[in-house]
């Protein structure tokens, strides 16, 4: 697992375009936050880094979206919040094996399936109507494709 | 003697049936020409609620259901018989896959056991094409009367749970450009998820207008997206409502952390003005930047009423004149798609062919596909 601090947006989608070389078809990543932690603004690095179409924006109204990308792999973007379970998740036919697959609020509903999980934390307190604050994120590899993922994501 | 140019007889006006069944609403409308003949709408909501939003898989299902009864009202409302209608027209985009594919494929259907040409209409144009409907066909009591079509060119702005869209529009046929749009949030869904943070039910826009009532919207000072200087040159017309959802959510959690009670009414009300500055200030503002004196609104969040008041206070200071159709015109439905199509077919334009599909990220720069 890696800890980091993520002091604003910018810094936020200059993470998302990291993990973006190390996608490719087939591949989840899992993210979960409260609402406005910044998960899609981390979805919206990774898919201009991966030269998806625009723009990347929140998946919750439409449940799911597909962006193609320039490398022919579509990119995947879920919001799993308004699905009770992982049957509801399968009832969305996504192409799990051909596409890359982002799911916000994935928590308690991706069965067993290897994965890199992004949690993010927006700390409680300061002024909440002053400048955003920093979010804590950690960063763990689940299952064998990932076993690498810590030094993957070395500087 | 030469008939005079550009008058067109209303007899000669086309009949059109148009469907649209890109998200929950299962819409048919008849027209002929700009007359509204026919506006039914069946809506599924009922049945999203308990996923606190829109399933398309569950509206896409429901849209196969309503579809044929609401052909049938349509058609006795209007009292015609469908052999009679001179063109189909349907939603094929920007909406929900699987939603869109029900209305795409009836209309095909439609077409070919007909043997009517098919026009292959955009959503957000319909939304601008419901302008042109200027009598109601009586659905929700509102005479919709509003004096004949919009000038153009025109500035659009389209609110709904899906959309928020800036249009320059200057012909509905075949030249409207895209302003601005959201980068995160749609304005609609912005209400849904500060509902959510607020313990409100789905869907959000008329819960927190009811928790709003009597709340004081100077309240709380909640970010206005996409409005700082900086932001000007490359986002001028878009919009963002995610970090103002953040502030919301930042506010409530502070507030139960130190033990107090979330002051529901200032804080809706607060958010709702927030929203409603940032949509209608900058639509006025491109209003004033294309020195184009007129606005029209559309979509579902239109249902809200201090969005139509603020709207209705700034379009006034600003010399702007401002066309809100009536609701039932405003959120989604088929008419406004027919009168779409009715346009297109009196400019000329050839029919979609019968191989067209739904897509759901059509741009809005394609009128028809």
């Amino acid at each position: 697992m890696i800890e980091l601090v993520v002091p604003d947006a910018a810094a936020m989608e200059a993470l998302g375009a990291r993990l973006a070389p190390l996608l490719r078809a087939g591949d989840l990543v899992q993210l979960d936050g409260e609402l406005g932690a910044g998960k899609t603004t981390l979805t919206r690095g990774l898919g201009a880094a991966l030269g998806a179409r625009e723009p990347v924006t929140s998946p919750t109204f439409v449940l799911a979206r597909e962006h193609p990308t320039a490398s022919g792999t579509p990119l995947v973007h879920v919001d799993a919040y308004r699905l009770a379970s992982a049957a509801e998740l399968d009832d969305l036919d996504l192409d799990w094996d051909g596409a890359i697959v982002v799911v916000e609020w994935g928590a308690g509903k991706l069965a067993d399936a290897d994965r890199i999980e992004v949690a993010i934390e927006r700390p409680a307190g300061g002024d909440p109507l002053a400048e955003d604050a920093p979010r804590h994120v950690r960063v763990t590899g689940v299952g064998e494709r990932w076993a690498g993922l810590v030094s993957l994501l070395a500087p | 003697m030469a008939e005079p140019v550009g008058v067109s007889a209303p007899v000669g006006a086309p009949l059109v049936l148009g469907i649209e069944t890109s998200c929950d609403e299962t819409g048919v409308g008849i027209v002929r020409g700009d007359r509204l003949l026919a506006n039914v709408i069946a809506s599924s909501m009922d049945e999203h609620a308990r996923y606190g939003g829109v399933v398309p898989e569950v509206a896409a299902r429901a849209h196969l259901e309503a579809l044929t009864p609401a052909l049938d009202a349509a058609l006795a409302r209007a009292g015609i018989a469908l052999p009679e209608v001179d063109a189909i027209a349907v939603t094929s985009g920007p909406g929900l896959a699987g939603a869109l594919m029900v209305g795409v494929g009836a209309a095909k259907a439609l077409a070919v056991a007909l043997g009517k040409p098919l026009y292959a209409v955009n959503h957000l144009v319909g939304h601008v094409g419901a302008d042109l409907l200027t009598s109601s066909d009586g659905d929700d009591g509102e005479t919709g009367e509003t004096g004949g079509p919009l000038e153009l060119p025109a500035i659009a702005l389209l609110v709904s749970g899906g959309h928020t869209s800036l249009l320059l529009v200057r012909s509905l046929t075949d030249d409207v450009e895209l302003l601005g749009e959201t980068v995160d949030d749609a304005a609609g869904e912005a209400f849904d998820k500060v509902a959510r943070l607020l313990g409100l039910p789905y869907p959000g826009g008329p819960e927190i207008d009811r928790a709003a009532a009597g709340g004081d919207p100077a309240a709380i000072a909640f970010p206005r997206g996409l409005t700082a200087a900086k932001d000007q040159e490359r986002h001028r017309y878009d919009f963002s409502f995610s970090g103002l959802k953040t502030a919301v959510a930042r506010y409530v959690e502070a507030e139960r952390d130190a033990g107090r009670p979330v002051p529901v009414a200032d804080v809706a009300a607060s958010f709702r003005e927030a929203v409603v500055d940032v949509l209608t200030a900058k639509a006025i503002r491109a209003c004033a930047d294309h020195g184009i004196p007129r606005l029209l609104l559309g979509g579902g969040v239109v249902a809200n009423a201090r969005l139509r008041e603020l709207a209705t206070a700034r379009a006034t200071d600003a010399g702007v004149l401002l066309r809100i159709p009536p609701l039932a015109l405003c959120t989604d439905n088929g008419a406004m798609i027919a009168a779409v199509a009715a346009r297109l077919i009196a400019a000329g334009h050839a029919p979609s062919s019968l191989g067209v599909g739904a897509d759901s990220t059509l741009p809005v720069t394609v009128v028809q596909a």
